[in-house]
């Protein structure tokens, strides 16, 4: 063994798990080598420099409770998932089937018994459903935005009410594009917009059984996702994202502009 | 997701996947959560900016379990997460153009070759890296190519280089050899810090 050979070993050397026969052999040649004692006691010195200087975080807190709302989405979703070309709507309506039947005897029950609370919250958690279906969609766009000059057309003969499509009046806020999906037991516009790199779901629905506010829109969360809804008439609006409170309400105020509320 | 030019050797990058692909963990993908820390840590290394970090390993995880369902097992779990998140990295980066294609870093001609004593920087080198601080290897590991980044942190964060070798996509021996040539571009780099 020469220096060269020796070279690519050393840290394996350093961290001492060579094999026994190659480490014996670097050994001897070691002892006689100050050039390559040398070399050893760099790579040691390497490591030690990294293990000191290079920092270890972990992940922030709002991060893992948004990994951990992705990671429980139901299995059946996570199969179903297609490829970035197949439509969402084909994907997300039979995943819906089991916690739409679930969720609503669940909110039925619970307006039958004044339990408003706990229907707002299983509400809720089925519109962050809906918005990580579209995460995890990737391309779930079936009319992709050219503005909303497109989009809102594109809905018409595709549902029995006409959503409006808010154009983006925030700054960084784009209009990626829409689908038709099903929020609960009903159709929805699904209207996807992103903020920097952030992703936004804007589901439109027929309003009437749901939990809206009667005033001005409402914000609740669930798994580290923010979820505002507001009336408008006929027509009920929820906003999904996990872009922070102040950011969100500035968009859903320039939304409710358009809608109204 | 996949290489880009100049970026990784072709290899067995096929082969690895399919292992890690019939290693993977089954329907309890709540299993990827034990990794948001190494994910974390090498997505900020790679954006270098805490918010792009986090959307770096949300997406990484959506992509990950829009796979999920044709895996089982979950002994390369990490490294698969970790594959995952630098290709998705990689195709933002290409996409977005932020920043030149970076050639290999141990190509030809670039210095520090096994065969020359490149390697050797005094006898003080040792004493010297003793005396470096954080915000020195922070600027000499950003002037690094992302593939050499990449080895050196996993490395440091204590991925074999069996795992290594499926996050990269390379032969475990190409592994060992790039890694010596990074941490040799690291001392390099280093030297312009040391006093």
């Amino acid at each position: 063994m020469d220096c060269g050979d020796l070279r690519i070993q050393l840290l394996d050397l350093s961290r001492h798990r060579l094999p026994r026969g190659l480490g014996d052999e670097s050994g001897r040649h070691l002892e006689g080598c100050p050039a390559c004692q040398r070399a050893l006691e760099v790579e040691g010195a390497l490591d030690d420099l990294l293990e000191r200087t290079v920092a270890r975080p972990s992940a922030p807190p709002e991060l893992r409770e948004r990994l951990s709302g992705l990671a429980s989405a139901p299995a059946s979703t996570r199969a179903r998932l297609p490829p970035t070309t197949r439509p969402w709507r084909r994907a997300a309506v039979p995943a819906l089937a089991v916690g739409l039947a679930l969720a609503l005897a669940g909110l039925l029950v619970d307006r039958r018994l004044g339990d408003a609370a706990r229907a707002e919250a299983l509400f809720t958690d089925e519109l962050v459903n809906d918005h990580l279906r579209v995460l995890a969609g990737q391309r779930p766009a079936e009319v992709e935005s050219g503005g909303s000059h497109q989009v809102k057309p594109w809905f018409e003969g595709r549902l029995d009410f006409a959503p409006e499509v808010p154009s983006p009046a925030v700054a960084d806020l784009q209009l990626r594009g829409g689908a038709v999906g099903y929020v609960l037991d009903r159709r929805a516009a699904v209207l996807q917009y992103t903020l920097r790199l952030h992703r936004l779901t804007l589901l439109v629905v027929r309003a009437e059984g749901l939990p809206w506010p009667a005033g001005p829109a409402r914000v609740t969360g669930a798994r580290g996702f923010q979820v505002l809804r507001w009336r408008a008439g006929e027509l009920g609006y929820a906003l999904v994202s996990d872009v922070g409170g102040a950011d969100l309400a500035g968009v859903a105020d320039s939304f409710q502009a358009v809608t109204g509320r | 997701m996949g290489s880009g030019p100049n970026r990784e050797r072709p290899c067995d990058a096929g082969l690895l996947i399919g292992k890690v692909v019939s290693d993977a963990p089954g329907e309890d993908a709540t299993a990827a959560l034990a990794h948001a820390d190494a994910l974390y840590r090498l997505a900020l290394h790679l954006a270098r900016d805490p918010s792009d970090a986090q959307d770096l390993v949300q997406e990484t995880f959506t992509r990950a379990l829009r796979a999920w369902g044709g895996f089982a097992g979950g002994t390369d779990l990490r490294a698969w997460l970790l594959r995952i998140l630098r290709n998705t990295f990689l195709d933002r980066e290409r996409h977005a153009r932020r920043h030149p294609v970076e050639g290999d870093f141990d190509e030809e001609g670039h210095g520090s070759s096994l065969a020359s004593d490149a390697w050797l920087r005094g006898d003080r080198e040792p004493e010297q890296l003793r005396g470096l601080v954080a915000d020195d290897v922070g600027a000499a590991l950003r002037e690094l190519p992302e593939a050499a980044r990449t080895l050196i942190l996993l490395d440091q964060d204590g991925l074999s280089e069996a795992e290594l070798a499926l996050v990269l996509g390379c032969a475990v021996g190409t592994v060992k050899s790039r890694l010596w040539r990074a941490r040799a571009r690291l001392r390099e780099r280093l030297a312009d810090y040391r006093k």
